[in-house]
């Protein structure tokens, strides 16, 4: 959860006011906690201070919808609709409503810094994906990235000398993973797999190992 | 059916989703298009498809098959394929990936793979996402970032959802609100999976990104990768702890799931699921040499149940032989055969 105020994450105290969330500071900031921190003191007098009423609903209003009648001039939406649906109309929408959804974002992200790309270009993105968890051994071919082939590729012109070394490759990172991966949680075919592979390889520690393991979970 | 192909980390990960949103300058937003609006941007969107190798389809046009294929394929929800606005969707060639035209936002731009790959599944959305900004003025400000419909999408624009299957975390005590705070601290969100009829999909959980604004798509990425490697961690040593301490009754649980499944005549969808999860469970750390079933075998099972239109498109007395027609398909995935 963030403060509705200022987008700080709030921990185990807050403070919900007329339905908006805030933290600490925030609170005593508006002096909201005062009115909390006086309830005690409130139930020893034989009335309540009558003045704190009004300055209650000003600071309500103040953190809610600055003006609710303002109408975006291109669509007709109001902040009404806004809040209702958390949709808006049109593009003009962001201009008329500039600041209520600062405040929005500000609520839900915490930051209204725009950091992405900018239109028309991919963003440049690489996967930081290259440890699998323990059990998941081989990438499989679906999920390999297809745009990556070059078109003679993806035509299906790719010379036969090519493929050897990219299943060696393959081969070698599939017995590397294997070999740091903790054995008691890889599955039993990929421990087949991975033991064919590396007797082909003329690893046969490793293969000895994954024999081991399959041998003594039939056992067990 | 995209979700059958082999994925990454599929014991846990079900698919991943990225839904990229755009609009295009000069309309306003779907909520407040007139029909002429919605007509200008669906001929606008064919026109830049064309040179893309999408074809266009209308919603209103689409015969049963053709709904039951897009619902099926987790494309759109029911209500949307059966309602009169005038939408419409560009798909091509590879599986799980498509547009669609006037939604929430004039295009939403989804890639569905298989598993725990959001790195590939934004890499497909973002690179079609860049050809329709290359021919198209696309709402766009310095301070804002991509103009969305929804407050919450505007910035990138990107959302990444993850299924998840969570068994372990489930049953274990305090792990899903442990679960929770972390992802909240990437500024993440994890949800439990609900039904439109509001019935609750036992041990699957959504995560979704919350922010869209104050980082870039690689930072998006990076933190996926990251909070889904954590839930994956967590899941398995959840699951490795209750069929280490509970062996004797995850094995009876176990096999008593495989039974029903494989024999039932009558079952509903959160039957399934729950047995679907008992499956799941042991799968990896119990002695499963009686049963003859695997993971690839188990999420077909979970996707096909989870999302048959059928379930809802049946009307009058051939709603009462749902749960004999979704027995004999749970049969048939069981004994490895695909009815559909």
């Amino acid at each position: 959860m963030r403060c509705e105020r200022c987008g700080a994450l709030i921990g185990n105290s807050y403070v919900r006011f007329n339905g908006t969330l805030l933290c600490d500071n925030c609170a005593r900031d508006l002096k909201i906690d005062e009115i909390f921190r006086r309830q005690n003191s409130m139930l020893e007098q034989s009335f309540p201070s009558l003045s704190e009423i009004p300055s209650v609903f000003s600071l309500g209003s103040e953190l809610d919808f600055a003006n609710a009648k303002i109408r975006c001039p291109r669509c007709g939406m109001t902040l009404k609709d806004i809040d209702s649906s958390g949709q808006l109309g049109c593009i003009e929408c962001y201009n008329t409503f500039n600041e209520t959804i600062l405040k929005n974002i500000l609520k839900r992200q915490g930051s209204s810094e725009y950091l992405g790309r900018k239109p028309g270009k991919a963003a440049e993105t690489t996967s930081n994906v290259t440890e699998p968890v323990p059990g998941q051994i081989p990438d499989a071919p679906a999920a390999k990235d297809v745009s990556a082939k070059t078109p003679a590729q993806a035509a299906g012109e790719e010379k036969p000398q090519k493929v050897q070394p990219d299943a060696a490759q393959d081969d070698k990172a599939i017995l590397d993973r294997l070999r740091k991966a903790d054995l008691g949680t890889v599955p039993d075919d990929v421990l087949e797999d991975g033991m064919k592979r590396a007797a082909a390889a003329e690893d046969y520690d490793l293969a000895a190992r994954l024999r081991d393991e399959l041998k003594s979970r039939k056992e067990g | 059916m995209w979700y059958e192909n082999e994925g990454r980390n599929t014991d846990v990960v079900l698919s991943t989703k990225v839904i990229i949103n755009r609009n295009i300058k000069g309309f306003p937003f779907p909520p407040k298009m007139s029909d002429a609006d919605r007509e200008n941007v669906m001929g606008m969107a064919r026109q830049a498809a064309g040179s893309m190798g999408l074809n266009f389809v209308r919603t209103d046009e689409l015969d049963d098959n053709a709904k039951k294929d897009l619902y099926d394929q987790f494309f759109s929800g029911y209500a949307f394929l059966n309602s009169n606005a005038k939408t419409g969707y560009l798909l091509g060639k590879t599986e799980g990936l498509g547009v669609i035209i006037n939604s929430t936002d004039h295009l939403s731009i989804i890639s569905m793979v298989p598993g725990n790959d959001a790195a590939l599944a934004y890499k497909r959305a973002d690179d079609l996402a860049a050809k329709f900004e290359q021919c198209m003025d696309i709402a766009f400000s310095d301070r804002f970032g991509f103009l969305t419909s929804q407050i919450k999408t505007v910035g990138t624009g990107v959302q990444i959802m993850a299924t998840l299957a969570l068994p372990g975390i489930e049953k274990t005590q305090g792990a899903v609100q442990v679960l929770g705070q972390r992802a909240e601290k990437y500024d993440w969100q994890m949800i439990p999976m609900t039904r439109p009829d509001g019935i609750r999909e036992n041990g699957i959980y959504i995560l979704s990104n919350l922010a869209t604004l104050g980082l870039t798509e690689q930072e998006l990425i990076d933190r996926a990768a990251k909070v889904i490697d954590d839930i994956i961690k967590l899941e398995d040593s959840c699951r490795k702890n209750i069929c280490t301490k509970k062996k004797a009754v995850i094995e009876d649980q176990y096999y008593r799931a495989y039974a029903v499944l494989k024999y039932c005549r009558r079952i509903e969808v959160p039957e399934v699921l729950t047995l679907v999860n008992w499956l799941r469970l042991g799968q990896k750390y119990i002695d499963t040499s009686d049963a003859d079933i695997d993971f690839k075998t188990i999420n077909k099972l979970t996707q096909k149940v989870r999302r048959n239109y059928d379930d809802y498109a049946r009307k009058g007395a051939r709603k009462r032989d749902a749960s004999a027609e979704r027995a004999a398909l749970v049969r048939d995935i069981m004994r490895g055969g695909d009815r559909t």
